[in-house]
């Protein structure tokens, strides 16, 4: 290989040589390569063609020739150095490309590691002639008459240990032809197109998928495994990151390979400032190369970083400025509008508008409606402010995470319902209640349904909303009531029209027996809108509870049907009263069973060590208290560290039978749903998320583990603790 | 007990040594180096001051750019006067690119119009390595409390042109700027460029 390049160079300097005597003698000003030179190299502009069609891509080169163990650079050129520059002008309107990297290498230097080429290397770039290059559009026969020069510009760095600078003002000529032959160093280019990596040869992107995070000493960096990087090989990987202030370029890559992907570990430049959103690579084994693109593990940031923060300072509040300000209330807006049709919402409405009576009343009156929907969304609005003013962390729907809102809901939405099918006669007090909040005439009825309306539209998300609503949760309180009253208008609006417009009103069909039915096939959107709250249900408590809870909605069902049946007044009214009961059931019940769903979701983090107990404050103090070994690890599903670190050094054997020890505890905090108490203990380390790793020797001592674990550091660090306790 | 106090001691002291500790307002690492006149120079004799440290190495061409340009000794002017200690320190081991005895190091400010207010050596590399110095030049900032306030590279625009200084930012002057009048450092941390500082090993 060496041979073959040193014959290579021989060929190519005598061919130079020999074209620099030829270009002299020829007369028609065509020249194909340009040289130059500096202290240790020698360096060309050259082109792959020897003519430049129009319409046609095509190559042209700068050839650098470093003296033997000198070297030149890649795109960054490592710890120091400097990349080639190369300025490229034409007399012509030709377009040039990026410069076409070939694979570097990485080259130690002393201390340091430089990225770049210890051998002959060319810089290929793409060059683009235009089909209106002639200024009369023909190309005359004559080809002198249609030459193009190109100048480069060009300043390099060339290094052993010491680094010379040089520059260099080289000019190549051609001529426009319809036709062209490969130059005398169209070889060059083909070998040189082999040294690429992967995405220049080939036109689709690399099908690569790739996030990083950033801890306080590494990066860790998670590839996909995927049929691009299947061919390249695996022992002797390297990453080339593009900007130069993000690794230290001379430490070791740790490569970790699972299942579906592999994780490097990479400690941190000093010089990185954590501004990266993307992150622009080189994959290579030194034959073959792959470009890809990260971008930054977005569960981590968004959720764990900024709602840590959100939730520590109420400083942090992202500022809004006036205009996307009102595109978010505009999105509210028609995120409202669009709530109106949402199956929950829907039936109830529907109701309101066919049971209008056409009469006018006081505009109070007719905007009652309106006002309901406001002052609804308005609450919600300050109870959000207040709550994330207590350090809570919530969004829209808050309240579903609730059980007893849920269970609340599917009684009322039953209720509806029922209300909806006729179970319950005209004249019932159970009846009355639920028409005048739907369809009842006075004032403080159209209030209700206003209030009602968005209790049903609450558990539901339309379009739009979410992205405005994700923006009012995190914003400053009057963005909050800004966002939350476009959404009240835009769902308000609808039937408001109705209400004050004689015109509006007029379009609605007119009541007949039709609507009877209709109001009937209304009463199914509401019971689907119960099984889908059941559905929530079980994720919530259970599937005993939530078959408490089908049994509670039917007993509720029939009690509301008895009484819709009942002749006399007392039996109505106890009937109703068994009613109410009966919601009482699954709400005192719920509270004394045990979630199942608890040991569901723990079974899958178990894998790393069935030992574990799940953390609690109370539990860890209970462990500390009684001075034991506590090894506690704050993790989450969505953690690319934290997988990483589990599997190459808590599921290590060393690790593992340690933990198992009877005076050591381990204790695992999961934050893939983030919660409260884990926020608080991540505070108590002055970090925004996780991993987290404590090591605690009883009550005498912590020990903050790094976030990059090896099993040696975890296994030092518990056998210390364990020593500690013993010399007390 | 004291033994487990011990045992975390040694950790911690472990742990500092392995980070070649660079945080921003944290301590930087103190050191006591030989200037041109043999005499002992200590980081803290200058408590109470800014001390600017900048690694250099005359023969590279980095730091030839900011000398030939007059940009480096502009700075030195610039700030020695307003009471800023700057230390030039010399990293090149004995016999590599850089390395000078105390006169032509004396001769080379003479020459050159430097006004540093003192020239350091560091032929065992100790210093450098402690800050983790990388290239020449590099820059470092320290407050009056011994608090380091900035380290990376003297501008933007990485390139041994002399044209590039005026399109640059001068990082050490914007930071110097904003320390003088009592502001935050905007960019704190910056890539150092330059070349590879000729250590010892």
């Amino acid at each position: 290989m060496k041979f073959y390049l040193y014959t290579k160079l021989l060929v190519i300097s005598l061919f130079l040589l020999a074209m620099s005597f030829f270009s002299v003698a020829q007369s028609n000003g065509f020249r194909i390569s340009d040289t130059g030179e500096g202290p240790h190299i020698q360096v060309a502009l050259m082109s792959e063609q020897n003519a430049l069609v129009p319409g046609r891509p095509q190559l042209i080169g700068v050839y650098l020739q470093p003296d033997p163990q000198w070297h030149t650079y890649w795109r960054n050129p490592g710890d120091s150095g400097e990349a080639p520059s190369i300025e490229l002008s034409s007399t012509a309107k030709i377009s040039f490309g990026d410069i076409q990297w070939p694979i570097p290498k990485a080259i130690p230097v002393a201390h340091l590691v430089n990225y770049g080429y210890e051998a002959d290397n060319l810089l290929m770039i793409e060059v683009f002639v235009p089909q209106d290059i002639v200024p009369d559009g023909t190309l005359t026969e004559s080809a002198e008459d249609n030459l193009v020069t190109i100048n480069g510009d060009l300043s390099w760095l060339v290094c052993k240990e010491d680094c010379i600078p040089g520059d260099a003002q080289l000019s190549i000529t051609l001529p426009i032809a319809s036709e062209s032959r490969p130059s005398a160093y169209a070889a060059l280019f083909e070998d040189t197109k082999s040294l690429l990596p992967d995405s220049y040869t080939n036109p689709e992107p690399a099908d690569v998928n790739a996030k990083f995070e950033i801890n306080d000493t590494h990066i860790v960096l998670e590839v996909e495994k995927s049929q691009s990087l299947g061919e390249l090989n695996l022992s002797k990987l390297t990453l080339f990151p593009f900007r130069s202030d993000v690794i230290k370029h001379a430490a070791e890559q740790r490569l970790i390979e699972s299942d579906d992907a592999w994780q490097f570990i990479i400690p941190k430049s000093p010089y990185f400032n954590g501004e990266a959103e993307n992150l622009a690579w080189l994959l290579s084994d030194g034959q073959k190369g792959i470009y890809f693109d990260a971008s930054i593990n977005s569960t981590l940031v968004s959720n764990d970083m900024s709602a840590a923060y959100s939730a520590d300072r109420n400083l942090d509040k992202p500022s809004i400025d006036a205009p996307s300000l009102l595109i978010y209330a505009l999105m509210a807006f028609a995120g409202g509008l669009i709530l109106n049709l949402m199956p929950c919402v829907l039936p109830v409405l529907s109701i309101k508008a066919i049971s209008l009576t056409r009469t006018a009343p006081s505009f109070f009156h007719k905007s009652a409606y309106f006002f309901g929907v406001l002052a609804c969304f308005n609450a919600f609005a300050l109870i959000i402010i207040i709550l994330q003013s207590t350090g809570e962390q919530i969004g829209w729907g808050f309240h579903m995470q609730s059980p007893l809102v849920v269970t609340l809901l599917a009684f009322l939405f039953t209720f509806i319902g029922l209300v909806l099918l006729d179970v319950i006669q005209v004249g019932n007090r159970m009846s009355n209640i639920g028409n005048s909040l739907v369809s009842g005439e006075r004032a403080s009825a159209h209030f209700a349904t206003g209030v009602l309306a968005v209790i049903v539209a609450s558990p539901c998300t339309a379009p739009f909303m979410a992205a405005a609503l994700g923006i009012a949760l995190i914003s400053e309180p009057y963005v909050t009531f800004i966002l939350f009253n476009a959404l009240a208008i835009g769902f308000a609006l609808p039937i408001t029209l109705l209400f004050i417009s004689s015109r509006m009103s007029a379009l609605l069909p007119k009541p007949g027996a039709w609507m009877t039915t209709f109001k009937h096939v209304l009463a199914f959107p509401m019971f689907a809108s119960v099984a889908w709250l059941a559905w929530v249900y079980v994720g919530q408590k259970g599937a005993p509870a939530q078959f408490l809870l089908l049994i509670s909605l039917l007993i509720f069902s029939l009690f509301i049907w008895l009484s819709g049946h009942a002749k006399g007044q007392g039996a109505r009214f106890t009937f109703n009263i068994l009613a109410l009961l009966s919601i009482i059931l699954p709400i005192s019940a719920s509270s004394l069973m045990v979630n199942t769903n608890e040991y569901a979701s723990t079974s899958d983090s178990q894998s790393v060590a069935k030992n574990h107990v799940d953390y609690s404050e109370e539990k860890l103090n209970a462990l500390k208290a009684s001075q034991q070994v506590v090894f506690v690890n704050m993790t989450a599903d969505w953690c690319i560290t934290c997988k990483v670190n589990e599997q190459v050094a808590l599921s290590s054997e060393q690790v593992q039978s340690l933990l198992k020890e009877e005076d050591v505890h381990y204790v695992i905090g999961d934050w893939t749903n983030k919660n409260q108490e884990i926020l608080r203990y991540l505070k108590q380390y002055k970090r925004a998320g996780v991993p987290l790793y404590v090591v605690y020797s009883g009550t005498q001592n912590v020990n903050v583990l790094p976030q990059i674990l090896t099993p040696d550091l975890v296994s030092k660090a518990i056998i210390n603790a364990k020593e500690e306790l013993k010399n007390d | 007990m004291i033994k487990g106090f011990m045992t975390s001691l040694v950790l911690l002291l472990a742990s500092m040594s392995a980070l070649a500790s660079i945080t921003i307002g944290e301590p930087a690492p103190t050191f006591t180096l030989q200037n041109t006149k043999g005499e002992n120079v200590a980081l803290e004799d200058f408590k109470g001051q800014y001390v600017v440290l900048e690694w250099t190495n005359h023969q590279c061409p980095y730091v030839v750019k900011h000398y030939d340009s007059d940009n480096m000794q502009s700075l030195q002017r610039k700030y020695t006067e307003q009471d800023v200690v700057w230390l030039s320190i010399i990293s090149s081991a004995p016999g590599k690119q850089g390395y000078v005895d105390a006169q032509t190091a004396d001769s080379l400010s003479e020459s050159r119009n430097a006004v540093p207010s003192h020239v350091l050596f560091d032929p065992e590399g100790s210093v450098g390595k402690q800050y983790d110095a990388q290239t020449t030049p590099h820059m470092y900032i320290i407050d009056p409390q011994g608090m380091l306030q900035y380290a990376g590279g003297i501008d933007s625009i990485k390139s041994t042109k002399q044209s590039d200084i005026a399109k640059a930012t001068n990082y050490v002057d914007e930071a110097m700027t904003a320390l003088l009048a009592g502001e935050a450092v905007k960019n704190t941390l910056t890539p150092p460029y330059g070349c590879s500082i000729k250590y010892k090993s």
